[in-house]
């Protein structure tokens, strides 16, 4: 049986606040984009799963019960569904789709997300991301936003580790060193500076609004079929699912005791290195998807890449930005990319395939075979690491 | 106390004793009787033993700053006239962390380890919301 997965097709649109660009024109160029890309007839996928468009009801509805095989004629389709855990809902499509192809259900499987937030009142979208994944007796009550919940946190790390407000400043100008390189990304040629982020607005103590998400529109697609197949597809050069490992903190990040997730990420990647049968030194770049600074650098920590407390060093120190030793998150992050809702990890697993292909232009790492991409959802109520490599085991 | 403009915590069957609680100024916190955990936020089953033989236990209402944020800007509306608002997360003498907000207190002055104590204030016939203010005002 023809098993494993590989992300053989990838496409995605420019993330901006455009209300005039539908979900639907999003939705339709990236889904014949990734099947163009991987070079497959539309028949031949078997399966559309998709991450939960949150926030955006009536396409939800459209997404879930089947409109995208019906309006794209996709006639070998057998199955649809959306998964939706926050920002690891592309996780779990991943999964989903994993389980279809390994079962012998599906050859390939379509993966598309779109998100338009432009449209939608600030006042509505500050309700929805206070609310959704806060708690509405325990937390907004007080005021308790996703920033605030952000900065509370950050304000602890940098207590416990002694980063300093230039350290950690020193992760946003890293993301966007990388954004600035990205056509993709809503900040595209527009790095920042250390002064630019300390003197923007202060948001939530000690987030500076540079610090903190711009909400934007999005969206790409995947197409992903099996290790076998993916061999004999194009030079065979693809996106690899070599291991994978999970964890759940909590939802309310009050009670929780990995406070950085730290553990989190630490269990769940030497849970997916040792299946991939690797180290952590074995891997050439690292997509951490946290969408606040000090998971750029709790996830370091956790992976065992630098020493405990020391992540926003490695960041201060150039090592995670471009021309760095230690090259993270090249597509900037939420904070470097514009936040997409839901869907926004779907941005970090193409950037992986695009620099195992060696087609991320300026960002390109060089000789990347080996990526590991993590995944949080809701305020940080999970964890999900993946190791991807150039050849299938 | 009826234009109360801010949102009010939706209280469920097994949380209602809490509320009550703060009505009466007191700080109530759960109790499991079969396994001793002390419970927060309350919840209809121990979440360590899923006992349902929960009982309350009233707090000091002595805690210490975990952690603190001071929210300068983006909340809704009906927050606009509180801010800056402080967030924090306090450690009660139970066991327990919960999320509040300090009161009567300047933003530069605040320490993580600094010693708050409970305050009430009443926002509606029904409803009195729990906050933390310093033990000792910094003169």
């Amino acid at each position: 049986m023809s098993k494993g997965l590989a992300i053989v097709g990838i496409a995605e649109v420019p993330t901006k606040r455009d209300p005039e660009r539908t979900r639907w024109d999003i939705l339709l160029e990236v889904c014949v984009g990734a099947v163009r890309d991987a070079g497959i007839d539309k028949n031949e996928i078997n399966a559309v799963i998709s991450p939960n468009p949150m926030a955006q009801p009536e396409m939800q509805n459209d997404m879930a019960l089947g409109k995208i095989p019906d309006v794209l004629g996709l006639k070998g389709c057998r199955d649809i569904c959306i998964a939706n855990a926050g920002g690891t809902s592309n996780t779990n499509c991943l999964r989903l789709a994993q389980e279809l192809i390994d079962s012998g259900q599906a050859n390939f499987v379509l993966i598309p997300h779109t998100t338009v937030q432009s449209d939608m009142p600030p006042a509505d979208l500050i309700n929805f991301f206070a609310t959704a994944p806060l708690d509405k007796q325990w937390e907004y009550p007080w005021g308790v936003s996703f920033n605030g919940s952000m900065g509370l946190i950050t304000n602890r790390y940098m207590y416990e580790t002694g980063a300093s407000q230039e350290q950690m400043a020193a992760v946003t100008v890293g993301l966007r060193a990388w954004a600035a390189m990205d056509p993709m990304s809503i900040f595209y040629g527009k790095p920042l500076t250390l002064d630019d982020v300390l003197e923007s607005r202060m948001v939530s103590t000690p987030l500076h609004a540079r610090e903190c998400n711009l909400l934007a529109d999005g969206g790409g697609a995947m197409v992903v079929t099996s290790h076998e197949i993916a061999r004999q597809m194009g030079d065979g050069r693809h996106a690899y699912k070599l291991g994978h490992g999970t964890r759940f903190t909590s939802a309310a990040p009050f009670t929780r005791e990995d406070i950085f997730f730290r553990e989190s990420y630490r269990a769940s990647s030497q849970d997916a290195l040792k299946q991939a049968g690797m180290t952590i030194d074995d891997i050439d770049l690292r997509q951490i998807y946290g969408a606040y600074p000090f998971t750029q650098c709790s996830a370091l920590e956790g992976y065992g890449a630098v020493p405990e407390n020391q992540g926003a060093i490695a960041w201060a120190e150039g090592r995670c930005g471009p021309g760095g030793d230690l090259p993270c998150t090249t597509m900037g992050d939420a904070i470097g990319r514009g936040h997409t809702g839901s869907g926004v990890s779907m941005a970090f697993y193409i950037d992986c395939v695009r620099q195992i292909r060696g087609e991320a232009g300026e960002r390109q790492i060089q000789n990347c075979n080996n990526v590991i991409v993590t995944t949080s959802g809701g305020s940080g109520m999970n964890t999900c690491t993946t190791v991807f490599g150039s050849e299938p085991r | 106390m009826s234009n109360y403009q801010k949102p009010l915590p939706v209280i469920q069957p097994h949380s209602a004793a809490f509320w009550e609680g703060t009505r009466q100024h007191k700080l109530m916190i759960q109790h499991c009787r079969d396994c001793d955990s002390n419970i927060f936020y309350p919840r209809k089953h121990c979440p360590e033993c899923w006992s349902e033989n929960l009982d309350w236990i009233e707090s000091s209402g002595k805690a210490k700053v975990f952690s603190f944020s001071v929210t300068y800007e983006g909340l809704e509306p009906m927050f606009q006239q509180d801010l800056p608002i402080i967030l924090a997360w306090v450690d009660l003498p139970e066991g327990v962390r919960m999320c509040t907000n300090l009161l009567n207190c300047d933003p530069d002055e605040i320490e993580i380890g600094m010693e708050v104590d409970v305050v009430f204030q009443q926002a509606t016939e029904d409803i009195t919301i729990p906050y933390f203010t310093p033990s000792s005002p910094v003169v």
